[in-house]
């Protein structure tokens, strides 16, 4: 049996620990993992559990992260909770083994430490490892903090795991922003964790001798498709597991996540969609705004960024009073709108007020995402609405030093 | 003859490839296909024809007509030495306790394998076109050859 | 919002003693962040750490920040770092040297106004004398909960205490000390 750790009421933690802490109590099987910054500091943390007694489990060194991830699809096959962690270029490196995972149904949780993707190397956050896993079949996880690291770590046990979804989970946080930032954060008790995650019910497990199983079998033209589209349903199903799980989150911490948080939006003139730790800073950015001028800025937030929540995002923008949205995307779009942009588009364009939409990207490689920026450029989405069309070029760039870089004018003006 | 060699009702039931092509609703969950039908003790220590085969399990499909020559097996000479059962790419020879029965004629493709590893002299087994009778086969086999000096 | 911004070399602990500090503050109820700019930077790059501290949840996750306060635990540091970055009319200075007060701020020219709101104290040589190696950020804490009065000395020591509690007891009782000594020393 596993040691109890002993936790205060109030710990002071930064995202990495917090993560480690939550995978500790989830009591993994088997964590296959290869360090990689900034996401280093779970892996470490999660060995050295294993080592003093307090998991009852493996840790298994691999060559590189695509063995990492292929320890993990074999060790989830074989019947084990298994979770690991990566960033950036291992993310990248472990790509193909993705679609391994979610295509066998293995419900891995992954602990993502978002990070910029190289050439220029660079080891700060942006959202480019993120998005590079948004057509990989797991669902996509958002934490904004190191509390909602720990939270969130636990609940995507409880999501991957449930029989009607059966699919790996990624849980996200920003690098450096939140995960090399200690704040306070409001630990379960050891038993009260695991209670919560539950006991890891296997399903399919090549270890069961009495029910030999293929797993990894091939299929071309005749099979592939209605396997995807089995995969995919069970990904957009996920949603309703996802609601019930945050509200059993509810009931026992009172802390309250919802696939897509909205804040200040039932009579927002202008609104702000964006992910990661920048929608705190947006959030008092608004705050700030209402009280200084009066301008009714509202943040959405897509929590849960896989399966993306179109049924949410389109609720939250379905606001009367709403004129302008813009939609910031933490990763180089190369070549194209913003993903955030794309699909939230998509989603307001079912909606009645149909707002005007803008694009930022901002904050790649870890630039400093300011509370002033947001306010300038919440100002600006008040421009638009003031003026009934969209006053400057549809995608811009924020906090980016040299002449103004922009694409497309709108043509409803 | 034996219950070896017929082996279970469930062996090679369907052409290959002709399996129903359900749809995605009731495709295999992470295209896990199981061995066999429910839970089973201890699969290794039962002989096939004693296992509840799967439909996904290819033990129920048969490959016979892609057949074009058949090896015929002759029981008067072989040593059992258990050289084809080893070499054969579609486990098709049937062998019990380490005596040699016969072909599975519902899973062999003709490939000659199991010939051209036959240590004996004449052969154990040869190859014959589908359409000769066992009977005939084994009526036309050669005699020894003498070793050449 | 107390904000307070650290300058310190990689290795020297400054990211520690920041998160030292928000460990002490929450136990009070208090809100803390405690973070750190730094990347691929060698041990004796300089960098900065942070700190905030507020009564509700923080949520400002911007790294730049107008300090109430700012730690100098390099020497060196209080002369080629941009200590004064953006300053407020009442920010506070407290920094290692083993200068005077006076001949310190007639070498720094940034500082010639700001006197009356400047502080020394010789943390290096204190956790030579303590600690029995260069560890400036505990003693800077010791200095901080004089200039702030946040905390009265004994409540902040036995927290500290709490925090430090993994190390052996000799290394609990020289922190003790540098944080004492630099209480007491802080000009």
């Amino acid at each position: 049996m596993a040691k109890e750790f002993e936790l205060n009421e109030v710990e002071v933690w930064d995202g990495n620990y917090a993560t480690s802490q939550a995978l500790r109590q989830a009591q993994i099987d088997v964590v296959a993992a290869y360090p990689i910054t900034p996401s280093t500091p779970i892996v470490e943390g999660y060995g050295a559990y294993v080592a003093n007694g307090y998991v009852d489990g493996e840790f298994v060194m691999v060559e590189s992260e695509h063995g990492a991830m292929s320890g993990c699809v074999g060790a989830a096959a074989a019947g084990g909770r298994v979770a690991t962690a990566t960033s950036s270029q291992g993310f990248a490196l472990m790509a193909e083994v993705l679609y391994q995972a979610s295509g066998m149904r293995l419900p891995i949780v992954m602990t993502v430490v978002n990070r910029a993707l190289a050439s220029p190397l660079n080891v700060r956050g942006d959202h480019s490892d993120m998005y590079l896993g948004r057509d990989s079949g797991w669902v996509q996880i958002d934490a904004f903090n190191a509390q909602e690291a720990y939270d969130l770590a636990l609940c995507s046990f409880r999501i991957g795991e449930h029989l009607d979804v059966r699919l790996p989970v990624m849980m996200h946080q920003d690098g450096f922003t939140t995960s090399h930032k200690a704040q306070n954060v409001y630990p379960l008790k050891d038993d009260v964790a695991y209670k919560f995650v539950g006991d890891y019910v296997p399903v399919d497990d090549m270890l069961d001798f009495s029910r030999p199983v293929t797993h990894g079998a091939q299929t071309e033209e005749d099979w592939h498709y209605e396997h995807k589209a089995k995969q995919h349903k069970a990904l957009m199903d996920s949603r309703t597991v996802i609601d019930e799980v945050f509200a059993e989150f509810k009931k026992l911490t009172g802390r309250e996540y919802k696939r897509v948080e909205t804040y200040m939006m039932e009579d927002a003139e202008v609104a702000l969609v964006l992910l990661g730790s920048s929608v705190e800073t947006a959030i008092l950015a608004a705050k700030q705004l209402r009280e200084e001028e009066g301008i009714k800025v509202g943040i959405v937030a897509p929590r849960c960024f896989r399966p993306f929540p179109y049924d949410l995002v389109r609720e939250a923008l379905d606001v009367p009073s709403l004129k302008a949205v813009c939609c910031m995307d933490k990763s180089a779009p190369g070549g194209a709108m913003g993903a955030l942009f794309n699909e939230v588009s998509a989603a307001a364009y079912s909606t009645k007020s149909r707002p005007m939409m803008t694009n930022y990207i901002y904050g790649l490689g870890g630039r400093d995402f300011a509370v002033d920026e947001a306010k300038r450029i919440m100002k600006e989405q008040k421009a638009h609405a003031d003026a009934g069309h969209i006053t400057t070029d549809i995608q811009q760039f924020s906090g980016l030093r040299g002449p103004k870089l922009g694409f497309f004018q709108t043509r409803r003006g | 003859m034996s219950k070896g060699l017929e082996g279970n009702a469930n062996r090679g039931v369907r052409e290959l490839g002709a399996e129903e092509k359900v749809g995605w609703d009731q495709v295999s969950q992470g295209v896990v296909l199981n061995s066999f039908v429910g839970e089973t003790e201890n699969p290794a220590f039962l002989k096939p024809e004693e296992r509840a085969y799967n439909d996904f399990n290819s033990y129920t499909a048969t490959v016979a007509s892609w057949r074009i020559i058949k090896p015929v097996y002759n029981r008067d000479i072989c040593i059992d030495c258990q050289n084809c059962w080893v070499w054969c790419p579609d486990t098709s020879i049937i062998s019990r306790d380490k005596q040699m029965l016969g072909i599975d004629y519902d899973h062999c493709k003709g490939c000659g394998v199991c010939v051209e590893v036959c240590p004996t002299n004449p052969k154990s087994l040869l190859m014959f076109s589908e359409a000769e009778g066992a009977e005939t086969a084994l009526a036309n086999w050669p005699e020894k050859k003498k070793k050449e000096k | 919002m107390v904000e307070i911004r650290w300058h310190s070399r990689a290795g020297q602990g400054a990211v520690t003693g920041a998160k030292g500090l928000g460990s002490v503050v929450a136990t009070t109820g208090k809100q803390v962040q405690a973070y750190a700019l730094y990347g691929s930077a060698k041990r004796g790059a300089a960098m900065n750490a942070y700190n905030r501290i507020d009564d509700a949840p923080i949520t400002n996750q911007e790294t730049k920040m107008f300090p109430d306060y700012v730690f100098v635990i390099d020497p060196a540091l209080a002369f080629s770092d941009d200590i004064t970055k953006n300053d407020k009319p009442d920010t506070q200075y407290i920094i290692t040297t083993h200068l005077s007060k006076e001949d310190l701020i007639a070498q720094i020219p940034a500082l010639q106004d700001k006197a009356e709101r400047t502080f020394v104290v010789d943390c290096m040589q204190i956790s030579l004398d303590t600690i029995g190696r260069a560890m400036p950020n505990t003693p800077i804490l010791g200095a901080f909960m004089k200039i702030s009065k946040m905390y009265e000395l004994d409540f902040f020591l036995d927290n500290m205490k709490k925090v430090l509690a993994k190390f052996p007891q000799k290394i609990i009782d020289a922190n003790m000390e540098a944080i004492t000594r630099a209480y007491n020393e802080v000009k």
